[in-house]
């Protein structure tokens, strides 16, 4: 899981981005706020100068805000919201929605056929597809519940009898926003109880005998027998009765020894969890120890970095450079190194050696070795005394978590550089818990890459049904924007164009990030297909997207103003919508057993709360203006 | 004062409404305050999607509904009547001119505190069950569970459902989901009652039960505006008629003034001889026969309608109201006048 700059934004980073205000959050929501208001008053003005001309249109429109603040909003009461809450609700189970619980356990019944339990990372695969699949079908289940209710309740004036007691608009507005994440909160528990016993079911497997087993001293060392296409090498200490497996695909067993040739395998264990990473900064060294901004560039890093959501900054095209992660490359036999530094390295912490983890990438040069990969080491210095372990060499493992524990002592060189055994915390780590981690490749001219994320420490690890739980609650806080979109657009369009509506809103929320890309590969002038009109000529044509558009003079300089036009305005378009991709992926964090950043969960959560503020007020000013008979 | 003099002479036991009734009306409308609808200059324009206008709906509209009365809007189909009692339910928004409810403009929520509104069908939500539908209607009003468990009762008794409570409404004949929608009109025990097309889909019982239910709730204080085509609802149980045709007002006045021929005169006698019968005209006094009453003959409400239709049809345009809404009450006629004007 590579992770992006703005992934390791605390939340007080994202909302107020000290020293770049234009990336923040908070302005962002601002400025939409704004902009909604003076675009609603604009709209509002014009609609009813034309309903009651020009100088009654100005007092009706004062009317209409005097009106929600001084009595709507005050006189808006907890007991009809929730009356009007669960006449949503109860629409909603009486029109048999619930079956969609029961069409999930059918899609999950169907996928245990066709997911492969005997694949290089069966957990990834089985977290990843429930939590796809969940998110999917609750955000299309939210799409038309809310869209079509309202509209449905004036299609049949069954809203003439709510309307004509003493209802607010602003209850309206709620009572069906909130009835109707009551329903889809109803449905999300047992789609995610169905979930997580899919997965533990999905994953469970044992192995049934020992292949072979030899005695050394007193100490067995084992070999399971093969199943789901793996098995595992055990070991019992000597005068123990039970011994850990390795670690093959995510996961490991105990074995316990019954008696001298019998042994149980029991179930799989650590396959499902929540680490809880520490990330540390990384600084690259070209290959003569010279500090450099970014590592190697080996192909095509570069042009797969686009913009990332940097708000209005983005927008207003401050934001020039890239400003997604790319991996920087270490070359190998060199001085090229990747200083990783960590912050709060404590013994309390950490008090049986340093969990380390990594995920980096390698790159040959030339074929060399195919057998074996390609070997980096890791070295423990002490960023003030320069004090240095001696290196710890390994073997890249690609694609997945290497995890390693670094020793509390080791031998290295002091601070005078003498040679001697260096106990961590005293001799490597500063005095504020500073330590630095500094990734070598040992093969000559090969190169190992990696991200900031790619190395960090692991304190500890959350429980990953708390883990689940979080990614539910990420699907939860989609489902509520979405319905909160769905029921802002039924109040001023029938049920089918509200439908519309707000799936081309989640729509475009979705490619938000492919638009960011599109317009940085146009600020940047890079070929990379272009925007849509571009697109179309080079399909007709059939050009490669890399090469320049050919297509002469005048023609040229129109496909590509008109493009721009076109990709600008989808980008001021996604910049105001919800980054769903983002909330989207916290299934990837579940998936590759990271825990779920609180820091994002509690920005999607704000950012939830502040669509569905925006939505209210849009609701409440339409279904206001809004001859309800007409 | 014609008409005074023979009210007077005519038999206690007449059809039309007592005169015990017409005393409460006429001694509510002597004062101003107690006006509970009132429509200034009510017009209303549909216009389509560009705002080009489709229909004129209603034209200048003026009329006042006072307390404790039974007004009806009387007129064919696309008269009017609909646009009106949404416009004075806020449903709809006037094109020009105002409606006060309760001295409320009709586009205030809180009007709605005092108000129960029966809709031309029942809208109401099919999947609940009659029992389900009060609650919910009862929990808009922000009334406690007591309350409304008690107000349930009493509404399901009134309209008689008590038997068919725990149905869904989807199952529900057209006359009992009216039942329902009248309950659901009443749940806040409201002081102001709209009720459109209150008879349609009932029974012929079920008529008879809703009439003499209009009857007791104006009985109890309460202002009643019906719009109906049912002529005979209207004559049977309306103090007042505004009768639209095309949008405009054109008749508008008492019942019992309206279906008043006022030249000519009935007379009813008995005990008669042949001879006496023959020159009955002029010798009605000398034979002393038993006068049983001298009176204007009334017309029924299907007369007047197809008349004041038929004389719209020909000559388009506002009619002279014959009995103006200050004129109501015929005895007292200037006094209400100078009040209400």
């Amino acid at each position: 899981m590579t992770l992006q700059p703005d992934d390791f934004w605390s939340f007080y980073e994202w909302l107020l981005r000290p020293g770049a205000f234009l990336e923040s959050a908070l302005l962002q929501g601002i400025v939409l706020i704004i902009l909604a208001i003076v675009l609603g008053l604009i709209v509002a003005y014009v609609i009813s100068a034309a309903r009651y001309g020009p100088g009654e249109g100005f007092y009706a429109v004062a009317r209409a805000i005097r009106d929600f603040f001084v009595s709507d909003l005050p006189g808006t009461s907890p007991g009809r919201i929730y009356a009007l809450a669960r006449l949503a609700f109860k629409e909603a189970i009486r029109r048999k929605v619930l079956f969609v619980i029961g069409l999930f356990v059918v899609i999950l019944l169907l996928a245990g056929w066709y997911l492969n339990p005997e694949s290089d990372d069966p957990a990834r695969l089985y977290i990843s597809f429930v939590l796809t699949a969940t998110n999917y079908l609750i955000l299309a289940l939210a799409l038309f519940i809310s869209a079509f209710s309202l509209p449905q309740d004036i299609e049949s004036r069954t809203i003439y009898t709510i309307v004509t007691k003493p209802v607010r608009a602003t209850e309206i507005v709620l009572g069906r926003m909130l009835g109707f994440i009551g329903v889809g909160t109803v449905m999300l528990v047992p789609m995610g109880l169905a979930s997580y016993i899919f997965v533990k079911r999905g994953l469970d497997h044992t192995h049934q005998e020992v292949v072979e087993a030899e005695e050394d001293n007193g100490r067995i060392i084992g070999e399971t027998d093969f199943v789901r296409r793996h098995s595992h090498q055990f070991t019992i200490e000597p005068g123990e009765t039970q011994g850990l497996t390795d670690f093959v695909r995510g996961h490991r067993h105990v074995v316990t020894r019954v008696d001298d040739a019998t042994f149980t395998v029991g179930p799989p264990t650590g396959h499902l969890r929540a680490r809880i990473p520490s990330y540390g900064s990384i600084q690259f060294y070209d290959r003569s120890g010279e500090k450099e901004d970014a590592g190697i560039d080996v192909g095509a890093e570069r042009l797969a970095g686009g913009y990332s959501n940097l708000g209005i900054s983005r927008l207003i095209g401050v934001a020039r450079e890239t400003r997604k992660m790319e991996h920087g490359y270490v070359e190998g036999g060199t001085l090229g190194a990747a200083e990783f530094t960590f912050d709060d390295v404590t013994e309390a912490r950490y008090p049986n050696g340093i969990p380390v983890d990594m995920s980096i990438r390698a790159y040959r040069s030339y074929k060399g070795d195919i057998e074996t990969g390609i070997r980096g080491s890791l070295t423990m210095r002490n960023p003030d005394t320069k004090a240095e372990s001696n290196p710890i060499a390994f073997i890249v493992d690609e694609y997945q978590v290497d995890e390693r524990t670094l020793p509390l002592e080791i031998g290295g060189t002091d601070a005078n550089g003498e040679t001697r055994t260096l106990q961590v915390f005293d001799d490597l780590v500063t005095e504020d818990g500073r330590l630095q981690i500094v990734l070598r490749c040992l093969d000559r001219s090969q190169y190992l890459g990696v991200t900031k994320s790619g190395i960090y420490l692991r304190p500890a690890e959350s429980s990953f049904e708390w883990n689940l739980t979080k990614a539910y609650l990420s699907i939860w806080l989609q489902m509520t924007m979405v319905i909160a979109f769905g029921v802002m657009f039924s109040t001023f369009l029938s049920g089918p164009v509200a439908m519309v509506a707000t799936a081309v809103c989640v729509l475009l929320g979705f490619s938000a990030e492919s638009i960011y890309d599109t317009r940085h590969y146009i600020d940047s002038n890079v070929s990379r297909g272009g925007g849509p009109i571009e697109s179309l000529v080079r399909l007709v044509k059939q050009d490669a997207m890399t090469t320049e558009l050919d297509v002469e003079g005048v023609a040229n300089t129109l496909i590509k103003s008109a493009d721009a036009i076109i990709v600008y305005t989808m980008d001021a378009v996604a910049t105001a919508l919800p980054n769903l991709p983002k909330m989207v992926r916290t299934a990837e964090y579940a998936a590759s057993g990271f825990d779920i950043f609180n820091a994002i969960l509690g920005r999607h959560a704000v950012a939830t709360l502040g669509y569905c503020l925006l939505a209210f007020l849009i609701s409440y000013f339409f279904l206001k203006s809004r001859e309800i008979a007409a | 004062m014609d008409t005074e003099s023979t009210a007077v002479a005519q038999s206690g036991d007449g059809t039309q409404p007592d005169s015990e009734t017409t005393a409460a009306v006429t001694a509510a409308t002597k004062n101003p305050g107690d006006v509970v609808i009132e429509t200034r200059n009510l017009s209303k324009i549909y216009k389509d999607f560009w705002g080009r206008k489709k229909v004129h709906a209603l034209k200048s509209l003026d009329i006042e509904v006072r307390k404790g009365e039974i007004f009806g809007l009387l007129g064919p189909n696309g008269s009017g009547k609909s646009t009106t009692i949404k416009l004075v339910l806020g449903l709809l928004f006037p094109t020009s001119g105002r409606v006060l409810v309760f001295d409320k403009d009709a586009s205030e929520t809180k009007k709605n505190e005092h108000i129960g509104y029966l809709p031309e069908e029942s809208y109401l939500y099919q999947f609940l069950n009659a029992e389900e539908t009060l609650d919910f209607y009862g929990r808009l009003f922000d009334m406690s569970g007591e309350q409304r468990k008690k107000r349930i009762e009493e509404l399901l008794q009134l309209v008689g459902l008590q038997g068919a409570r725990h149905r869904q409404l989807r199952e529900y004949s057209k006359g009992m989901r009216r039942r329902v929608g009248l309950a659901q009109a009443l749940i806040n025990d409201p002081d102001l009652i709209l009720l459109d097309e209150p008879t349609t889909g009932l029974d012929p019982i079920g008529i008879r039960e809703m009439k003499d239910l209009i009857l007791a709730l104006r009985d109890q204080g309460k202002t009643i505006l019906l719009c109906s085509h049912q002529l005979g609802d209207v004559q049977d149980v309306c103090d007042r008629v505004a009768i639209l045709h095309q949008g405009e007002l054109k008749e508008l006045g008492r019942v019992t003034d309206l279906l008043k021929v006022q030249d000519v005169t009935e007379v009813h006698a008995s005990g008669l001889s042949e001879d006496a019968k023959r020159e009955i005209a002029e010798v009605i006094q000398r034979h002393g026969g038993d006068l049983k009453s001298i009176d204007n003959p009334t017309t029924t409400m299907e007369d007047l309608f197809l008349n004041i239709v038929r004389e719209s049809e020909a000559r388009p345009g506002a009619r002279r109201v014959s009995a103006s809404p200050e004129s109501a009450p015929t005895d007292e006629g200037s006094d209400t006048e100078s009040a209400s004007s």
